[in-house]
C-alpha cells in the first residue's frame, strides 16, 4: 500500500471537505500535509487529533484519573478477597474488632458503625463500615464503582447503537421513516428523563423485565442499564439525524449514489465514518451523564436495587446518617464527582482534538503557533 | 394497622441537590434564623390553657376522613375531632385500653347470646357546624364505611345485612335499627363477636352528618363531634384545628371523661425532612413531632433532651418476617424453624438503632394474653442442621421488603441470613406506598418471604390472630395473612375465641394459641417497636398522654 502522502485523491479530498468534523471521512487514504507533520510528510486526521490531545495536559491527566478509578474498580475482588476478606454484601452487625488490645464493635447498639480503620485491621474496614449492617465501605465502594461504570459505559453503548441506527435511518431515508422515528424520539424526549427513568425503574422493580425468551430479574444491573440507554437515545439520535441531513446533500454522497451504491452502503460506509468524531464525543460525555443518572435513579430507589451497591445507592444509604456519619455520603459522592469530572474534562479535550472548528480553547492552551500550524495543515485539504 | 409512608415524592431536583451536597461534603441544618414562640395569646410559660401548638408530620395521613383513615397518622390526627359511640379512655398503658361511652349515653347492653347490642345516643349533642348529632348518623357512618370501601369495613361485616350492603351498596344495613326520637340504636349481629365493643370504639364508625358525601373528604373534613374541628386541610401541606364552638357548652358537658384540650389552635405541617423537624423542635419553631426522631439524630437528642423534651414510648406492635406456608421451601416446618433460629433479634436491634425490643412471638408485650416464651433462641448451627434435615430442593427464593427506612436494611439483613442458610435469594425493595398492595395480592409472583409489621387496631389479641393468621381471612387481594397460614385446628380456635368476651380464661387461651402458632413457626417475629415523643422546650412533657392505640393525645399537650 502506498504511503498516505502519495494518494491525496480528489474524491477523498472532497469527502473530507464535506465532513464538518474534518476527520473520519471514511476513506483511510485521506491525508493532510503541513509544517507540523514535517517536511514532505503528511499526517492522518487521527494523528493530528492525537497530537492535539497530547498537548492538552489537563485532558490527559483526567484520562489518567479515570483509568486509575476503572482499574481500582476492576480490582475490587482482589481487595475484597485478599485484603478485606469480606464481600460487598456481607454483614458484620454483631462483629467485634480487636485492635492493639482494644475491642471495638463494628456496629454499636445505637446503630452507629465503625469509622475508617485504614490498615489497623489489616485493610478490613479501610473506610469504615456502612450504616447499621456493618458492611465494609471500601469493598462496597469498589464494587459499587463497577456497577456504576458498567451502567455508565454499557448504557452509553446502547444509546450509541440505537442513536446511530435511528439517526442514519431518519436522516438519510427521510419521508415516513424520518417522520415515524423522529416522532417516536420526540415522545421519549418530551418526558423529563429522570421521571421517565423513575417510572420505568419502579414499574420493573417488582416483576423484572421479560422480552421474549429473555427474562431479567428486578435486581439485574441490566434493567437500569437498559432504561438509561433507551431514555437518553433521543439526546444523541436527534443531533446525528441533523448531521446526516446536512451530509446527504454533499457531493461525495451524490457520487456514491451515482455509482449505484445501496442505501445501506451509503449509510454505513459513506455517512457513518463522517459522524465518528461526533459519536466519540457524545459517547464519552454520555458515560458521565449516565453515571449521574444512575446515581439519581438509585438514590430515588429506581436504579440499582439493594443489597447490591452502586455509588448512587451508597449515597442514598449514607444520606440517612448524614448528620452522624457524613463520610458514608461523602465517600461515594466524591467518587462520582472525580469520575464524572475526569470523563467530562477528557471528553472536552477529545472534542477539541477532533473538531477542527473548535479552535478557541486549543489556541489558548497551545499558543498561536500550534494553531497556525493546524490551520495550515487543514487549509491544504480544503477545509 | 400498618404504618404508612409516602416516600417516593422526592423530586429529582432534591436528588440532584443531594448528590451535589454529598459530592461537596455538604449537609447541614436547614433551620436557621430566630426561634419564634409558637404559643399564642396566653404566651409561653404563662399558663397551661391556650396558645397555638405547631406540630409536624413527615407525610400526610392516608386520609383526613374518619371512615377511611387506617393509619396511626390519621388516627392521632383525628382523635380530638371525631368521637365514636364508644371511646378508648384518654390514658396511658392498660387504662388507655379501657372502653368508655363516647357519643353513647352508656355502654351497650348485650343480649340475644351476644348477638344484639343496644345503646342510646346522648341528647343535645351538636356537630361543630351546629347541626344536631342524631342516632341515624351512626348508622350512616357504618354504611359510609362500606360505601367508600374503607379498609376498616371488614370489621363490621358481622352485622346482619352488612355483607349484602357491601356488595349492593343499596338499601341500607338491615341489622342496624335506629329510633331518632329516643336515640336508641340496636345492632344485630349474624353471630356473637367478642371484639365488637372494641370495633365500636374505632374511628371508622364515628358518626358524621348524613349529608356527608360517600367519598373521600380529606380536603374538606366533615364537621366535628369532638373538642376540636378542622378548619383547613391541604393534603401534603398540612391542616389546622380550632376549638369546636359547641364543645364547652354542649358535647363536653356530657362527655366529661373526654379531655377538652388545652390549645386554642393547633397547626400541623407536613415537613418531609426529619432532620429539619428535629432542628425546628430544638429552636422552638415546632412544638411536637408525630414521627420518631431519625436514627441519625437519636443519640444526640437522647443525650441532650431525654426526660426534659424526649420520652421513649413502647408500642403494641410486632415486627416479623412472614414465610409463605403454601409453597416450597417454607411449606416445610423444619425450614421455618430454621429461619426462626437463624434470625437474631440482637442484630436487628442495631439496625433499628435500639428502638426495638427483641421478641419471638406473635402477641407483643402489653397486649392482653401476652405471656413471654422463647422457642427459638438464636442458634445458627442448629438452623443449618434443620435445613439439612429438611431436604428441601427449591432454594431459590424472593425476599420482599419496602423502601421505608430502615426496612431496606432489615430486608438486606434477612436476605443475608437466608443466604447463610444456603438459599439463593433475590431481594425486592418495593416502594412503601404500594408495598402492602403488592404483597397482599396473591397473584404477585414469587411471594416467598418478607418483612412486615402490625400495630394494634385495638387492645384485643384477636386483632393479631384473626386477620393475620386465620386461614379464613386469606383473600386474593388486600390479603393481610401474608404467610397464608391456614391450620384448620387453629382456625377453629380463633373463631371460637372471637365470639367470646375477653376475660382471664380467654387471655390464657390466646396465650396458648400464640405458642401453638409459634410451634408451627408461622412467622419469624423479631421485635416490638419503641417510638419517640419529642417536644419543644416550652411544652410540658410530663402532661402528655401516650395512648397505646392512638399514641399522642393531642388534647393532653400544654405549654409550661
Amino acid at each position: 500500500m502506498p504511503p498516505e502522502s502519495d494518494k491525496p485523491g480528489k474524491e477523498e479530498a472532497a469527502a473530507g471537505a464535506a465532513s464538518s468534523a474534518g476527520i473520519g471521512s471514511g476513506d483511510p487514504d485521506l491525508t493532510f500535509t503541513g509544517p507540523e507533520s514535517g517536511e514532505g510528510r503528511s499526517a492522518g486526521p487521527w494523528t493530528i487529533a492525537w497530537r492535539r490531545l497530547r498537548r492538552n495536559w489537563l485532558a490527559l491527566f483526567a484520562l489518567a484519573v479515570f483509568l486509575l478509578i476503572v482499574l481500582a474498580c476492576l480490582l475490587a475482588p482482589v481487595w475484597a478477597n485478599d485484603v478485606a476478606h469480606t464481600g460487598p454484601n456481607t454483614t458484620h452487625t454483631l462483629e467485634k474488632l480487636h485492635e492493639g488490645g482494644e475491642t471495638k464493635e463494628v456496629v454499636e447498639v445505637t446503630g452507629k458503625s465503625i469509622g475508617p480503620q485504614w490498615f489497623a485491621a489489616g485493610g478490613k474496614f479501610f473506610l469504615g463500615a456502612d450504616g447499621h449492617l456493618g458492611r465494609d465501605e471500601m469493598v462496597r465502594l469498589l464494587y459499587g464503582g463497577r456497577a456504576s461504570l458498567f451502567i455508565g459505559f454499557t448504557a452509553a453503548l446502547i444509546t450509541l447503537i440505537l442513536a446511530v441506527v435511528l439517526g442514519l435511518l431518519a436522516g438519510y431515508r427521510g419521508g415516513w421513516t424520518d417522520t415515524v422515528i423522529s416522532r417516536a424520539l420526540d415522545v421519549i424526549w418530551s418526558f423529563p428523563v429522570v421521571l421517565l427513568g423513575i417510572s420505568l425503574g419502579i414499574a420493573l422493580a417488582v416483576g423484572g423485565l421479560s422480552i421474549g425468551p429473555i427474562h431479567l430479574k428486578s435486581s439485574s444491573l441490566w434493567i437500569p442499564t437498559l432504561i438509561i440507554g433507551v431514555v437518553t437515545t433521543p439526546y444523541m439520535a436527534r443531533p446525528l439525524r441533523g448531521e446526516v441531513l446536512a451530509l446527504r446533500e454533499k457531493e461525495f454522497i451524490e457520487a456514491a449514489v451515482a455509482q449505484g451504491a445501496s442505501a445501506w452502503r451509503i449509510m454505513f460506509i459513506e455517512l457513518l465514518p463522517n459522524l465518528i468524531s461526533t459519536i466519540i464525543v457524545f459517547f464519552t460525555l454520555n458515560i458521565a451523564n449516565n453515571m449521574l443518572l444512575e446515581a439519581t435513579l438509585s438514590f430515588l430507589g429506581a436504579g440499582v436495587q439493594p443489597p447490591n451497591s452502586s455509588w448512587g445507592t451508597m449515597i442514598s444509604e449514607g444520606f440517612e446518617a448524614l448528620y452522624s456519619q457524613p463520610l458514608l455520603t461523602i465517600i461515594p459522592g466524591t467518587a462520582i464527582l472525580l469520575t464524572v469530572l475526569s470523563i467530562n474534562v477528557f471528553g472536552d479535550g477529545l472534542r477539541d482534538a477532533l473538531d477542527p472548528k473548535s479552535k478557541v480553547r486549543f489556541e489558548a492552551r497551545s499558543g498561536a503557533t500550534a494553531e497556525r500550524s493546524e490551520l495550515a495543515e487543514l487549509s491544504g485539504t480544503g477545509v | 394497622m400498618k404504618k404508612f409512608s409516602f416516600l417516593l415524592t422526592i423530586a429529582a431536583l432534591v436528588a440532584v441537590a443531594a448528590l451535589v451536597l454529598a459530592a461537596c461534603g455538604g449537609g447541614g441544618s436547614s433551620s436557621s434564623g430566630e426561634s419564634t414562640s409558637s404559643s399564642g395569646s396566653s404566651g409561653e410559660g404563662e399558663g397551661k390553657e391556650g396558645g397555638t401548638l405547631k406540630g409536624a408530620y413527615t407525610e400526610s395521613p392516608d386520609y383526613m376522613d374518619p371512615q377511611l383513615s387506617y393509619t396511626a397518622q390519621g388516627w392521632t390526627a383525628m382523635r380530638p375531632v371525631y368521637i365514636p359511640m364508644l371511646y378508648y379512655k384518654a390514658a396511658e398503658g392498660q387504662e388507655g385500653s379501657e372502653i368508655i361511652p363516647g357519643l353513647a349515653k352508656e355502654m351497650p347492653k348485650v343480649s340475644n347470646g351476644g348477638k344484639t347490642y343496644t345503646m342510646f345516643m346522648r341528647e343535645g349533642l351538636k356537630y361543630s357546624n351546629g347541626e344536631p348529632i342524631k342516632a341515624g348518623d351512626f348508622k350512616y357512618a357504618v354504611e359510609r364505611a362500606f360505601l367508600t370501601n374503607s379498609g376498616g369495613s371488614p370489621f363490621y361485616t358481622s352485622i346482619v345485612g352488612a355483607e349484602k350492603f357491601a356488595k349492593t351498596k343499596k338499601g341500607g344495613i338491615s341489622g342496624i335499627k335506629v329510633n331518632e326520637g329516643t336515640g336508641e340504636i340496636v345492632i344485630n349481629l349474624e353471630k356473637p363477636r367478642g371484639t365488637f365493643e372494641n370495633e365500636l370504639a374505632l374511628m371508622f364508625v364515628a358518626p358524621v352528618p348524613k349529608s356527608t358525601p360517600a367519598e373521600d373528604q380529606s380536603a374538606s373534613p366533615p364537621p366535628a363531634s369532638g373538642p376540636y374541628y378542622i378548619t383547613k386541610s391541604e393534603p401534603d401541606r398540612g391542616w389546622t384545628y380550632e376549638r369546636n364552638p359547641y364543645w364547652a357548652n354542649d358535647n363536653g358537658k356530657q362527655m366529661t371523661e373526654i379531655p377538652a384540650g388545652n390549645m386554642d389552635k393547633i397547626e400541623m405541617e407536613v415537613l418531609p425532612n426529619q432532620a429539619t423537624q428535629v432542628n425546628e423542635i430544638e429552636s422552638g419553631q415546632l412544638n411536637w413531632l408525630f414521627d420518631p426522631v431519625p436514627a441519625d439524630r437519636l443519640q444526640q437528642v437522647k443525650e441532650k433532651f431525654e426526660g426534659t423534651q424526649l420520652r421513649l414510648e413502647p408500642t403494641i406492635s410486632t415486627l416479623y418476617f412472614w414465610m409463605n406456608m403454601t409453597e416450597e421451601p417454607f411449606n416445610n416446618l423444619k425450614v421455618r424453624e430454621a429461619v426462626n433460629y437463624a434470625v437474631d433479634p440482637a442484630a436487628l436491634e442495631r439496625i433499628y438503632t435500639g428502638l426495638i425490643s427483641g421478641t419471638q412471638q406473635i402477641l407483643p408485650p402489653g397486649m392482653p394474653g401476652y405471656k413471654k416464651f422463647e422457642l427459638y433462641p438464636h442458634d445458627m448451627k442448629k438452623a443449618k442442621e434443620l435445613i439439612a434435615e429438611s431436604g428441601v430442593k427449591d432454594k431459590e427464593i424472593t425476599v420482599w421488603t419496602d423502601s421505608r427506612n430502615p426496612n431496606p436494611e432489615v430486608g438486606a439483613y434477612y436476605e443475608g441470613v437466608l443466604k447463610e442458610l444456603g438459599f439463593k435469594t433475590e431481594l425486592k425493595v418495593v416502594n412503601a406506598n404500594n408495598y402492602f398492595t403488592v404483597i397482599g395480592n396473591l397473584s404477585t409472583p414469587n411471594l416467598d418471604t418478607g418483612w412486615t409489621d402490625w400495630f394494634e387496631d385495638y387492645p384485643h389479641p384477636n386483632d393479631f390472630f384473626d386477620i393475620l393468621l386465620n386461614g379464613e381471612s386469606i383473600q386474593q387481594t388486600n390479603n393481610e395473612n401474608f404467610s397464608q397460614t391456614n391450620i384448620p385446628a387453629l382456625n377453629e380456635k380463633i373463631d371460637k375465641l372471637s365470639m367470646e368476651q375477653l376475660g382471664p380464661q380467654q387471655e390464657t387461651e390466646y396465650a396458648e394459641l400464640d405458642e401453638e402458632f409459634m410451634k408451627q413457626a408461622a412467622w419469624a417475629p423479631y421485635g416490638t417497636e419503641t417510638e419517640t415523643l419529642f417536644v419543644s422546650e416550652n411544652v410540658n412533657l410530663e402532661s402528655i398522654i401516650w395512648n397505646p392505640t392512638f399514641e399522642t393525645e393531642l388534647t393532653s399537650i400544654e405549654f409550661k
